[in-house]
């Protein structure tokens, strides 16, 4: 027995009989922890099947696995974007490409890939950045699933999210699923839960070695490779950028860390722990992807469909002594600077200038802003950005904050890797 | 370009063989950062059956074929149903309706991983366990068996025989519908040797060992270049004090808190500059000076094993090893030294002079160690590897008892069902409802897929029907929690054969993980019976 699929002439396939056994169980009757608003049976199918338009934000570890949930769940109009090309170590759990697509495009691949793979699905791929899209493109999906492992991008997706709500309009508020490589899922919708800046600070603070132990006092291993990389690299290559991606960028890395290790008798460098210290590697296997996905994807499921309540809104796996798993509810903060409207309160010493004031922005958990810029309602302080503005401001880097404002006053802060303002609002101490 | 030629030069007289990794080290690299050449190596050697080919299954292997086990064989005589096509993603679709489901899964899972063998076995279960000798054989040539679903019969006669015989192999059983799942590994036993648990091993700075305590009390720290006093590690700083703060106290620690108060004063009181990042690092490690450096209770738990008192020669390796150092805790009522220190704040010279009296020390520890084994007879067939995995990881060692599957319900008390139905009625109440249904089912044959096919209608099942086979599992006095069971029971009879592509991917994920660290041997697999909500989304384990 062959059943061929049957195609219309708009070319959208039909479904065969069957083909949603598994799912229409849920879909043709509530249970009893479902919401009363539900529409069991044709309708809520149509929606789903032939309505709903989602966009997958990262075509890696989380995205593969969340495409191909996404399309045997019943999902027909897909989008995804990822910047980012095939590379051989994404074959031990990016399941859509073979040793054949290294180095073409994530996006690209995985379409093609789920489209041959599930009949009547349609994938559609961007290779490139999500800040390359404006509100408009955002406006037309109705959930947004984010597969990143870039704090960055998850920061300026959730701020264009927020942004985008307007009151008056309830199909402005996208539902943000957010998926991490670490193991947690959560289930934003903006303005309404807490959002991804609200949560900043539960992020890892990133191992950083003090330069003075880089230049003059290594102890271990990974202090020589970071020589190697932060000061020898320049010394020796002048403006050439160092790629990670390059084998024979690492390999150089390595050789130097390697002779620097063995000038102070420290042991343990290798080719693999410098490629893990420059490229910042978090180790990374099928099966956690796969959880974190699938959660993402059921949660994308139940928003959907009503068909059953969802994650309310955070759940964090921890799989190394048996399994362990949180769930609970983060909350909104009233002070956070993209969906809480209120200024954060920041003591500092009377003694502070701008510029320890900005290493300080740079440094705390809950703001971590590169190269802010700051200005107060009535004047610049000092700009990253343009080169003429960033020379004319650049003499207030010395003076104190209290030359510049009063106490209670306030100071905004912006970035340009993050589409909104932070307002500060200064005390002295 | 110059200076880069020199450092060539200089390294080419360290590096040995080829450095840049090979193609399939790089294809491992992210997931041998976790479990090393060793846990891949084991997984490399694994043999894998898989029982039945549905969604949650394929979805299981999905995440094994892909870090590199060797073989995986799907047992499954079925025949793909529009149903199959519509929700297993190793399946192509309605071009695979009505070919072989095992070979076709087969063919779509090994198409993930060159390096991984994969075979499709036709043949029914039920036969083959009609000659349980013929069984247990072909059973014995697997690593670890995995069952989703299967007909509660067959589970229970399929349980019986793995369990029956220690050398067959694991049996991971997965019940899942809807947006409900649970599953259990049963196992005799499993013992640990990297378990990866986050306990760090004790520094030894309250019994500092002979090199140690003559380097500290060597230092002349008055009269020290100022430069030189900012780089003595807190280790030493602080084996100096406790040495000076015993010989005015009667040879003891600080004990009560104006003491540890008076201690951190003395090392405060050291600093040469405000900031002396080493002084302020000892002072903050101070705690270590009154913390009892001796045998963690749960190694101690370990080391009561009876087994300990049999000859070496009779016992496995790991039980071996567990001897030596149970003689070795005798000795010294500690357990050896592990060789890695920490980074702390000090200059090169004087870390790496550290780092290499914890080596020495830790490499005559060892030696003693293996020295005993030898006395007692029970070094042959433990190389040096076992030997320095097993010292290196003496502080969080694991044993797990292991149970057969379905002994929950066995037990005639019943006192750990009461315990969880009391304690996590939300869990208990979901293991129950799993358990009914795959009972209820198991008597209508429903979950023989061959019988299934063509039949597009899931089975009604009742509210009542599931209640009174779940409460047969009970023991007499208990009962299900009113709330949750019917919140379980109404969800179940809503989907009672649904294998929903999410739940599935979900189980994948998280089966694959608890087999990946039975096979590596690596971190510590679950012990109980996993249940899974994923309507509120959470995970419990009774």
């Amino acid at each position: 027995m062959s059943v061929q699929p049957h195609f219309n002439g708009s070319a959208v396939p039909h479904d065969w009989a069957g083909r949603y056994y598994h799912i229409d169980q849920i879909l043709n009757a509530p249970g009893p922890r479902t919401d009363p608003a539900f529409l069991a049976g044709d309708e809520v199918k149509d929606f789903l099947r032939n309505q709903v338009k989602i966009l997958v934000i990262g075509a890696g570890g989380l995205g593969c696995e969340i495409l191909a949930n996404l399309a045997l769940t019943g999902f027909k109009d897909i989008h995804v974007i990822d910047m980012d090309t095939i590379d051989i170590s994404n074959l031990n759990r990016q399941f859509l490409f073979r040793q054949k697509d290294v180095g073409k495009s994530k996006a690209t691949i995985a379409a093609e890939f789920i489209m041959k793979r599930v009949p009547g699905v349609k994938v559609t791929p961007y290779h490139g950045k999500i800040q390359d899209k404006d509100d408009d493109y955002y406006m037309q999906f109705n959930i947004i699933i984010c597969g990143l492992d870039s704090v960055e991008a998850r920061r300026w997706i959730n701020a264009t999210l927020v942004n985008l709500v307007d009151p008056e309009n309830p199909e402005s508020l996208k539902p943000l699923i957010d998926g991490g490589f670490k193991g947690q899922a959560r289930v934003i919708l903006p303005t309404i839960t807490s959002c991804y800046e609200c949560s900043l600070d539960m992020l890892n603070k990133p191992t950083a070695f003090p330069i003075c132990t880089i230049a003059n006092t290594p102890r271990l291993p990974e202090h020589c490779i970071e020589w190697a990389s932060v000061l020898e690299w320049p010394r020796i290559h002048g403006d050439k950028k160092l790629d990670t991606d390059d084998p024979e960028h690492i390999t150089w890395l390595y050789k130097a860390a390697a002779a620097r290790a063995h000038e102070f008798n420290i042991e343990g460098v290798n080719w693999s722990l410098t490629q893990g210290v420059v490229k910042n590697i978090i180790p990374a296997i099928a099966s956690t992807n796969a959880i974190i996905a699938a959660s993402c994807c059921n949660e994308a499921f139940k928003i959907a469909t009503s068909s059953a309540a969802y994650l309310n809104n955070y759940f964090m796996l921890i799989g190394t002594d048996g399994v362990y798993s949180y769930t609970f509810e983060h909350e909104k903060r009233d002070d956070c600077p993209v969906c809480g409207g209120e200024a954060l309160d920041l003591s500092i010493s009377s003694n502070t200038t701008v510029e320890q004031l900005i290493e300080m922005l740079v440094e705390k958990q809950d703001i971590q802003i590169k190269k802010p810029s700051l200005s107060t309602p009535t004047k610049q302080i000092y700009l990253q950005a343009p080169p003429q503005l960033e020379e004319a401001t650049r003499p207030n880097l010395s003076k104190k904050i209290l030359e510049l404002v009063p106490a209670g006053g306030e100071i905004t802060v912006t970035a340009s890797t993050l589409p909104f303002s932070l307002s500060l609002r200064i005390n002295y101490t | 370009m110059a200076d880069s030629k020199d450092i060539e030069s200089a390294t080419t007289a360290i590096i040995l063989d080829g450095i840049v990794p090979d193609s399939r080290t790089r294809r491992y690299d992210r997931q041998l950062r976790l479990w090393a050449a060793s846990g891949q190596s084991a997984l490399e050697h694994s043999r894998i059956l898989v029982l039945s080919s549905s969604a949650t299954s394929s979805s299981i292997l999905k995440n094994l074929v892909l870090p590199g086990i060797g073989h995986f064989t799907i047992l499954d005589k079925s025949i793909v149903t529009p149903e199959d096509a519509g929700n297993n993603f190793f399946l192509e679709g309605p071009d695979s309706i009505g070919k072989s489901r095992a070979e076709e899964t087969v063919h779509f899972l090994a198409e993930l991983n060159e390096g991984v063998d994969g075979r499709a076995d036709t043949r029914e279960l039920r036969e083959l366990l009609n000659d349980p000798k013929g069984a247990a054989e072909w059973l014995g040539t697997y690593t670890i068996v995995i069952a989703h679903n299967l007909d509660n019969g067959l589970l229970e006669k399929l349980s019986t025989l793995l369990w029956e015989d220690e050398s067959l192999p694991p049996l991971v059983v997965v019940h899942s519908a809807g947006f409900l799942a649970e599953f259990a590994i049963q196992f005799h036993e499993h013992t640990i040797i990297e378990s990866h648990l986050e306990s760090s091993p004790s520094l030894r700075i309250d019994k500092a060992f002979p090199a140690l305590r003559d380097y500290a009390l060597s230092l002349d720290f008055q009269n020290m270049d100022p430069t030189d006093h900012s780089h003595i590690p807190y280790v030493v700083i602080l084996v100096r004090v406790l040495e000076e703060w015993r010989n005015t106290h009667n040879g003891l620690p600080p004990q009560t808190y104006p003491e540890k108060q008076a201690f951190k004063a003395k090392i405060s009181s050291m600093k040469r500059k405000f900031d002396e990042e080493n002084v302020e690092e000892a002072e903050s490690q101070a705690y270590r000076c009154w913390t009892t450096s001796a045998v963690p209770s749960e190694i101690s738990a370990l080391l009561s094993d009876p087994r300990l008192s049999q000859p070496a020669l009779s016992l496995p390796p790991f039980f071996r090893l567990l001897k030596a150092l149970k003689k070795f805790t005798e000795r010294h009522d500690i357990l050896p030294l592990t060789s890695t220190l920490p980074d702390m704040k000090a200059n090169t010279e004087e870390y790496v002079k550290l780092q290499r009296m914890y080596k020495n020390r830790a490499a005559e520890e060892k030696a003693e160690i293996r020295e005993i084994l030898v006395e007692d007879g029970g070094a042959e067939g433990v190389d040096d590897v076992l030997i320095d995995q097993f010292v290196k990881n003496a502080h969080r060692l694991k044993i797990l008892n292991g149970r057969k599957w379905g002994t929950l319900e066995k037990e005639k008390d019943g006192e750990r069902i009461i315990n969880a139905l009391e304690s996590s009625p939300k869990q208990a109440a979901t293991h129950f409802g799993l358990s009914a249904l795959q009972r209820v089912l198991s008597k209508r044959g429903n979950t023989n897929q061959s019988q299934r096919q063509g039949q597009l209608q899931p089975p009604k099942i009742t509210i009542e029907e599931l209640t009174a086979e779940a409460q047969a599992l009970l023991p007499s006095g208990a009962s299900l929690p009113e709330t949750e069971w019917n919140e379980v029971a109404g969800e179940l009879v809503r989907a009672p054969t649904a294998d929903l592509p999410n739940s599935a991917a979900f189980l994948g994920g998280l089966v694959a993980q608890e087999v990946i660290k039975m096979i590596t041997k690596q971190y510590v697999p679950v012990d109980g019976i996993c249940v899974i909500d994923l309507i509120e989304t959470w995970t419990g384990v009774i």
